[in-house]
């Protein structure tokens, strides 16, 4: 395809998601109106960003504003595959949206809700699209700003709190990687990506320590990296489900993407220890957050502790491919890239498409604890089969696509044991696998239990046995979600070759001479068309058997089993049970509290009492880290407040303290 | 002889022999214990008379019921088809990366749970509960081994890795404790001694059995049945890993005197492997599920130290 005519296409979809923000202002009436338009033009820049990666261009150049000292917008491989997760994402988000925002008793503010969404779809086009430092910040903060209130969307204080906290974070993070920017393009706003590349290779290497520092906390606050994480669970929940879908499954994705674009301009000259503070801040959020998932009961607060999974071990990704590159193991470096991007895609398609079914689910049963749920499956079967594909690829099981990108790491990992390396890069490596072993594990674990309790066995409550199958515009995105995850998995190795491992680093290149040495994902042993293919043909085999040896039809129906007792759905296991043995094993990472209270019924008798469990789901990050930097701040606020005495006199005082030292440091 | 043939050969002895290896694990632990035992090719009668009976299916239960036993089935039916039981070099033989074998275990573990959890009985859940816990903390140990298997012998499939077996080893004997551990390994995914105990159905102790408890008929049939193939692969794959390759069959190699090696050696390590399992679970006690974790990081750590062994040594 012509570029001129793809570069019109992606300023027609920048143009559409404007358009849509407009046209949402106009209130209800445009409701429809202004998410068919946001679909479409989402749909479009999808589209349009997949065909410029199918083609061979470098660089496809969109605009060139000459107003703000001339900065140019463009789209390489590495952004356009980004891109079109925005467009894909957000065109399936705003055809959901148009039944679940319309129904749902929120009390949504129909006429800003849509007007923000559409800002923020635009914020991270914006950000992906940008090739210098201003542009870049200004779309991070209309992507953060405009999030900021999506979060609080429905208005309570809960949501509100959390906003804050959000805002406060991200603001933050986006200072620190201003400053990161400043830092490495030596105090101008207007260096575009070019120089910053160039100059990365220059600076001092205080200078580049400090950079790189800036930009692990910049685009790791914002991503959900642990101990930067706090915000992540108390926000996403908040927000409604599409822009959850949206948070999770696309935005925290800019962050990854912004990290490894800076990462791609420093890893040359990086020493390896810094690619082993990001390996050990990527396991840390792997391992804690697949534990909260597992433990969480709150089925859109699991899905945002899968999240922190998901983006430790992209991180972790990163942080191996950084060490094995300062470590003279460039094939592992180019593995790892490729199956961080390759993550980065299948996390947005599953991750927003159980964001989605969590949202229609919430919707039918009136509440978001696991615990008053269940029995689903019978009552929505279309959404729940849709549910246990997308939570088996985010269990990373095969044949779906996330498995895939889980096995070209781990193989490389195991491949480069082999490799004769010194003895500490070895022991890193082993490290590694294991923990994102037992992180993927426990993430089998969290997505089973939020599967199981949620749709299976007996309703918990009345709604959710009165739930009923959503409408075919919300059903439709997340079986299409699904249908996705099942094609990556047939097509895995094509999907591979396109993000290709040497388009990757050359494209968004400025990576001096790597060599593509041996360790390729072996796409060609394995087929995974062949894969997915053998399993159902096992399939159907046992089917087909099964068939023959036994008459099918002779069945009967009657209650579960329970000892010759009656039995209700309060003798199933719940959420809190289930996870049991993992709160019992990992207590000493967990630190959760069981408190029992017995109440005596019969005053005579103490024995007979009711009893009362309390369990509490401690944050060790929020009880360690976060409040005792809250309260220290406070305490030395009102320190400093006593300065604040109302006296005229003492402030005079203090101006003339003021300069006086501006003075003596200016002389 | 052709690759596709072996596949078809393996298929069939494997597939024909699972419910014969848990008769005879049955008849040896009951002759081990001073019983009498029942025949032991009793599985035989049991799962043709299961496929004969009326099933009974909970009110409570959905589609994913029914899903349940046929992706159980086909997981064991897809590792037999790959792994090299019978014979190394057969078709699909390079689908036995280690990765993939351990993904279609994990599937099959998780769709059991799935069936659990779907009876919506306390039974049913706490099986649920406690599988999966074990089938997700014994995911590190599996990978320990195979890296160390891959490591040795150069080859990321099973059927490379099992060229590691007989004199080989002692080539590498860091690989024993790989051995070992995968052994603890195998007792925890087959729901064994001590992990489990596969004869009682009303015990607070039960994994396994929790789950399956509200299948019958033909379904229970078939959950009966993947649960042989499983330890039927799982007993040939540890006797494959410690015997030479020549009791195995292969494309180039192929007489009238190494067939008969091959089916007399099928059936020995069959015996012997039940034998064993059977002596285990004779002489050791069930551990109580809570302290599972030091029987899981037991399994790790010795993994673990095969690993390093092969490694650094």
């Amino acid at each position: 395809m012509d570029p001129a005519f793809l570069s019109f296409a992606i300023l027609a979809s920048l143009a559409g998601t404007v358009f849509a923000a407009l046209v949402a202002l106009l209130g209800v009436r445009a409701h429809h109106f202004a998410h068919i338009l946001l679909a479409f033009s989402g749909a479009v820049g999808a589209v349009a960003s997949i065909a410029f990666v199918v083609q061979d261009f470098e660089v496809l150049e969109i605009a060139s504003v000459r107003l703000f000292f001339g900065m140019t917008f463009a789209l390489d491989v590495f952004s356009a595959i980004f891109f079109a997760i925005v467009g894909l994402v957000s065109c399936l988000c705003s055809v959901y949206a148009i039944a679940y925002v319309r129904q749902s008793h929120e009390g949504y503010h129909i006429a800003s809700l849509n007007a923000a969404t559409a800002l923020f779809v635009l914020g991270m086009q914006g950000v992906l699209l940008s090739t210098n430092v201003l542009g870049f910040m200004a779309f991070w903060e209309l992507m953060s700003i405009t999030s900021f209130f999506l979060v609080m969307a429905d208005r309570k204080p809960a949501s509100i709190k959390a906003a804050l906290f959000y805002f406060v974070m991200t603001h933050l993070g986006a200072a620190a990687i201003l400053t990161g920017f400043f830092v490495l393009a030596q105090g101008t706003i207007l260096a575009d990506f070019r120089t910053l590349a160039f100059s990365a290779q220059v600076i001092p290497a205080p200078a580049l320590a400090l950079t790189f520092f800036l930009f692990l906390f910049g685009f790791g606050s914002k991503a959900g990296l642990v101990p930067f994480h706090a915000w992540l669970p108390e926000a996403h929940p908040q927000a409604p489900s599409h822009i959850s879908a949206l948070m999770s499954g696309v935005m925290l994705k800019v962050a990854v993407y912004g990290f490894l674009r800076m990462m791609l301009f420093l890893i040359p000259s990086l020493p390896a220890t810094f690619g082993l503070v990001i390996i050990g801040l990527g396991l840390a959020s792997a391992i804690f957050g697949a534990l909260y998932a597992v433990i969480e009961r709150d089925i859109k607060r699991v899905l945002a502790f899968s999240s922190i999974e998901n983006i430790g071990i992209i991180f972790t990704m990163i942080g191996v491919g950084a060490y094995a590159f300062a470590n003279r193991l460039p094939g592992l470096l180019v593995v790892a890239l490729l199956a961080a991007v390759f993550h980065c895609v299948s996390h947005a398609l599953f991750k927003s498409g159980l964001f989605l079914a969590a949202g229609a689910i919430v919707h039918a049963t009136g509440t978001r604890s696991l615990e008053r749920m269940g029995g689903l499956a019978k009552r929505m079967p279309l959404l729940s089969g849709a549910f246990l594909v997308l939570a088996l690829s985010a269990a990373a099981l095969p044949p779906f696509g996330p498995f895939y990108g889980e096995w070209m790491f781990l193989q490389s990992l195991v491949q480069s044991l082999a490799a004769p390396t010194d003895g500490a890069v070895t022991g890193v490596l082993v490290l590694v696998l294991f923990a994102v072993v037992l992180a993927s594990a426990l993430a089998i674990f969290a997505m089973v239990k939020l599967f199981g309790i949620a749709t299976l066995g007996a309703p918990r409550s009345e709604a959710a046995e009165k739930a009923v199958e959503p409408p075919a515009s919300m059903n439709a995105p997340i079986l299409l979600l699904a249908l996705l995850l099942a094609w990556m998995g047939v097509f895995a190795p094509a999907l591979v070759s396109l993000v290709g491992g040497k388009d990757l680093v050359s494209a968004a290149n400025r990576l001096p001479a790597i060599e593509i040495v041996g360790i390729r994902p072996d796409a060609s042993l394995v087929v995974p068309a062949a894969v997915f293919l053998g399993l159902l043909a096992c399939l159907g085999l046992v089917f087909l058997l099964r068939r023959l040896l036994s008459d099918a039809k002779r069945e009967r129906s009657y209650h579960t089993w329970n000892c010759g007792q009656p039995i209700d759905a309060s003798m199933e296991y719940t959420a809190t049970a289930f996870s049991a043995p993992i709160r019992f094993f990992f207590r000493f990472l967990l630190r959760t509290k069981n408190t029992v209270v017995a109440i005596p019924v019969v005053a005579t008798n103490p024995w007979i009492c009711r009893r009362e469990l309390f369990l509490n789901l401690r944050s060790v990050w929020m009880d360690y880290g976060y409040l005792p930097i809250a309260r220290t701040c406070l305490r030395a606020a009102s320190i400093v407040r006593r300065v604040q005495s109302g006296s005229v006199q003492l402030y005079v005082a203090f101006i003339f303290l003021a300069l006086l030292v501006t003075l003596v440091i200016a002389l | 002889m052709s690759p596709l043939l072996l596949t078809v050969i393996q298929a069939v002895l494997v597939l024909g022999l699972a419910p014969l290896t848990v008769g005879l694990v049955r008849w040896f632990k009951a002759r081990l214990q001073g019983r009498q035992g029942a025949v032991p090719w009793l599985p035989y009668v049991a799962l043709a008379t299961m496929l004969r009976r009326e099933m009974v299916i909970s009110e409570s239960t959905s589609w994913v019921f029914r899903l349940v036993p046929f992706v159980v089935c086909a997981t064991g039916v897809f590792l037999v088809l790959i792994l090299p039981l019978v014979s190394t070099g057969s078709a699909l033989s390079a689908y036995s990366h280690f990765m993939l074998v351990a993904g279609v275990l994990a599937l099959g573990s998780v769709f059991l749970v799935l069936g659990g959890l779907d009876s919506a009985s306390a039974f049913g859940g706490m099986g649920s509960s406690r599988e999966m816990t074990i089938a997700s903390l014994v995911e590190p140990a599996v990978f320990a081994v195979f890296a160390a298997f891959a490591v040795a012998s150069g080859h990321a499939t099973i059927d490379g890795m099992v060229q590691t077996g007989g004199a080989a080893l002692l080539v590498t004997p860091a690989l024993l404790f790989s051995l070992i551990a995968l052994v603890l390994i195998a007792l925890a995914e087959n729901a064994r001694y001590p992990v489990d105990n596969p004869a009682t159905h009303l015990e607070l102790t039960m994994v396994h059995e929790a789950m399956v408890l509200e299948y019958s008929g033909p379904y229970l049939a078939m959950v009966e049945y993947a649960s042989a193939l499983r330890l039927t692969v799982f007993l040939l794959l540890l006797a494959n890993f410690t015997v030479p390759t020549s009791f195995l069959f292969h494309p180039s190699a192929w007489q009238t005197g190494a067939t008969a090696a091959v089916l007399v050696g099928t059936f020995l390590k069959l015996l012997l492997g039940s034998f064993l399992l059977a002596l285990l679970e004779t002489s050791i006690v069930k551990m109580r599920f809570y302290r599972m974790q030091e029987y899981l990081s037991l399994a790790f750590v010795i993994a673990l130290a095969g690993l390093l062994l092969t490694l650094f040594l």
